[in-house]
């Protein structure tokens, strides 16, 4: 087993750039499993929008507003400053500014013109929202100020404010914590294939590069080891560097999500993860003969981890990226793994109908296996007679 | 003498492939990737129509002025009047965003918590409370029915005054795009290194012979500088002309300031490389990991990777945001885009422009006048 040995020497050599992947992998694991992981309720929750308030008027109408308002978003304190405001509303520290002028209720109970301004992110859902609430408002009040005569500024706000309180009944029609939880080992698996498709590029070239220098290859081929027993190592070699990079990557996950991993859709997740690894193996032999240099290596790994997690879904979720990139998208295993991953998370329940959709694209990951494999075994063979 | 030594520089630089693909061919390829994977991402905090079942039964026709309160926002909801049983086939299937029942009261049924679910509440809370304020009325002063109340309740009146909030919109998407070319400068840190290491005698049998030259370090200096930004200057021009003519970002039309950011930027990546290969002793292999490792952290922090960590650096941590100069090359960017004021773009220039003087004259006073015993 001297081809073997010699195949984990090289990597061994290499470690170093191999761990900066699996450690920037980790703590984005770690990180991610920490954001966002504010308990699911059972109930519905209104969706809470960021909102600067000021007010300049002095009446308790536009109290009642600030109150009302306070209620059904969240109010960030920052100052009425306009370049603070501008970086704010930019980087959606706040999605929707209201400043309420001078003398709003009495010139809105005296039926003056008057309107409020708001800063927003032009289109957005969250002006839409927002806009309806506060009109509601103040044509609440007008209404009351047209057909009441005589209504003082405190007597308004209590007839609206009371009206406020009429609420909807909302019902949930399914077990969201589950499925907030499954969608967390979702994302964390999805990010899985840009760490691991980095590192068995890197990992597979820098052996096959040294394997295949010309004259380390004459002299190996005189050598009293048969070509057959030589090759059979060499995939013995980067099949089990594969598994061992496969499970050195889930390990994270069982320790994260922990009993969940031995679910079955914790199973499917592993599997699909599995398959995925060994799709990425094959394609990062076709890769290995295809470079030049050591140089190129780190070239290729990057441009082509990256770039497949990028219009795939891992890094920008799928159901946000245009329908022309996930057609490209398409041209590469990461979507099908990212699609499937999706799947698994989304189901509420485990069904052979749910299920085969998983199964299809499992299928596609292993196609895109044989083809990369059957591309490789065409330019050696070239390489070899040319 | 000085144009020799610039020309041969540059040809050293053009040749090193590894170097060109990194400087040029990575940040394009980079920025055709956001490209591809951002292009949407505005579209999606944009509003459309919410698509809402209606539960069509006896109770629904009970109360027309239901009807009639939904007819009233056609922009707001797409609706499909259904039965039951198909309503929540629909909601399974995702094809509505949740379904209005009038049973025994007003109820709406939905999958899961959300903006758009949170809209057809607020829609439902809205008609309540308006139902509340006409029977207030009416119980407080019954001539109001007369005065024509109930049909006055649907035609409101827009309050709001939009003010803009910035020369443009407020579109993250073009921070990712900035701070992109903010790293595109700082890569001009490698030309940087293979300059010093060109010209220092304990790093290579190159440098060993230029020291024997009889020529002023100074000059050798700023004509091997000269090459690198020279040559970083093209890659930055051509992910810019990539970036505006072909990906289409909008950068707002100040030509002039923005090939000033341009060039001070990438002096201050080039010099920044040349500081950090000539103060430290270590090999090659070590001074590129520190370029990458501190050029990455840098670009994480004015939000390459995530486009709030700007905003959150700036507002929690000011100073890191000042002595970050990634952060000063995307705010430069972005203070051209969005801002209707100069202050802040000259305020970073004036620090980029510092940095570049600080850096270059500690790259000169750590590689003047050195003598070599043995090497």
């Amino acid at each position: 087993m001297q081809v073997y040995k010699a195949l984990f020497k090289i990597i061994h050599k290499n470690l170093p750039q191999i761990t900066i992947y699996i450690f920037s992998f980790l703590v984005v694991a770690v990180i991610m499993s920490n954001v966002g992981s504010n308990p699911a309720n059972a109930d519905f929750s209104e969706t809470r929008v960021n909102i600067a308030f000021f007010s300049y008027d002095d009446s308790a109408l536009s109290d009642g507003l600030e109150s009302s308002l306070s209620n059904i978003t969240n109010m960030i304190d920052i100052p009425d400053d306009r370049e603070k405001l501008q970086d704010a509303l930019f980087f959606r520290e706040v999605e929707y500014i209201v400043r309420v002028p001078k003398g709003f209720a009495e010139d809105l109970m005296k039926g003056k013109d008057v309107k409020i301004e708001k800063i927003a992110v032009p289109g957005s859902v969250s002006e839409v929202y927002l806009d309806n609430v506060i009109n509601k408002y103040i044509n609440t009040a007008k209404m009351y100020i047209s057909n009441m005569k005589g209504l003082s500024d405190k007597q308004l706000t209590d007839f609206v404010m009371k009206d406020l309180e009429q609420k909807a009944e909302v019902k949930l029609i399914r077990k969201v914590e589950e499925v907030s939880k499954s969608q967390k080992v979702g994302y964390h698996f999805n990010y899985m294939a840009y760490s691991l498709f980095a590192v068995l590029i890197l990992g597979v070239s820098t052996v096959m590069l040294v394997f295949n220098k010309k004259d380390l290859r004459n002299r190996n081929l005189c050598s009293p080891i048969t070509p057959k027993s030589m090759n059979t190592q060499l995939i013995l070699g980067n099949l089990s560097y594969a598994v061992l990079a496969w499970l050195i990557m889930i390990m994270p996950s069982l320790f994260m999500f922990g009993s969940f991993m031995f679910t079955a859709k914790g199973m499917f997740f592993l599997i699909n993860s599995l398959v995925f690894s060994l799709s990425a193996l094959c394609i990062s032999f076709l890769i290995s003969i295809l470079v030049k240099g050591p140089g190129a290596i780190s070239a290729a790994a990057n441009v082509i981890s990256l770039g497949s997690s990028f219009i795939s879904g891992v890094l920008v979720p799928q159901e946000l990226l245009g329908s022309t990139v996930l057609r490209i998208g398409s041209f590469t295993p990461t979507y099908w793994y990212v699609k499937s991953n999706n799947i698994i998370a989304g189901m509420t329940e485990l069904t052979l109908r749910n299920i085969t959709p998983v199964l299809y694209n499992m299928l596609i990951v292993f196609g895109f296996a044989v083809a990369s494999i059957a591309v490789a075994l065409v330019v050696t063979k070239q390489k070899r007679t040319a | 003498m000085f144009l020799h030594i610039y020309m041969y520089r540059l040809k050293c630089i053009l040749r090193d492939k590894q170097n060109v693909f990194w400087t040029l061919m990575f940040p394009i390829i980079l920025a055709t990737l956001f490209y591809l994977a951002f292009s949407n991402l505005s579209n999606a905090e944009s509003f459309t129509e919410i698509e809402v079942g209606i539960v069509d039964n006896e109770e629904l026709r009970e109360h027309p002025e239901f009807t009639e309160a939904v007819k009233s926002v056609p922009d707001l909801f797409n609706v499909t009047y259904t039965t039951k049983e198909n309503a929540e086939k629909l909601l399974e299937d995702g094809e509505i965003e949740g379904y209005i029942h009038f049973d025994d009261g007003l109820k709406l049924f939905v999958k899961e918590s959300g903006i758009n679910e949170t809209i057809i509440k607020s829609f439902l809370d809205d008609f309540l409370q308006t139902s509340s304020t006409i029977s207030t009325i009416i119980s407080q002063n019954p001539a109001a029915v007369q005065n024509g109340l109930p049909d006055s309740v649907f035609d409101r009146t827009d309050y709001l005054k939009a003010v803009p909030s910035g020369k443009a919109e407020p579109n993250t998407v073009v921070n990712y795009f900035y701070s992109l070319i903010a790293m595109a400068c700082l890569y001009g840190s490698f030309s940087g290194l293979k300059e010093v290491l060109a010209m220092q005698g304990n790093l290579s049998y190159q440098g060993a012979r230029v020291n024997m030259a009889p020529i002023h370090k100074a000059k050798i200096i700023i004509a091997s500088m000269s090459a690198a930004v020279s040559f970083q200057l093209i890659a930055v021009t051509a992910l810019l002309v990539y970036l505006i003519a072909v990906l289409r970002v909008d950068f707002g039309n100040q030509v002039g300031y923005i090939a000033l950011t341009s060039i001070v930027s990438t002096i201050t990546g080039v010099t920044f490389g040349t500081f950090i290969s000539s103060v430290n002793r270590q090999s090659e292999g070590v001074k590129i990991g520190i370029l990458i490792g501190s050029s990455m952290i840098m670009t994480f922090l004015s939000g390459m990777m995530y486009d709030k960590m700007k905003y959150i650096v700036h507002t929690k941590v000011p100073v890191l945001s000042y002595l970050n100069p990634a952060n000063l090359i995307t705010d430069s960017f972005y203070a051209l885009y969005y801002f209707d004021t100069h202050a802040r773009f000259f305020t970073n220039i004036a620090l980029l422009c510092g940095y570049s003087v600080l850096f270059g004259t500690l790259t000169y006073l750590a590689v003047r006048r050195q003598r070599y015993a043995s090497i």
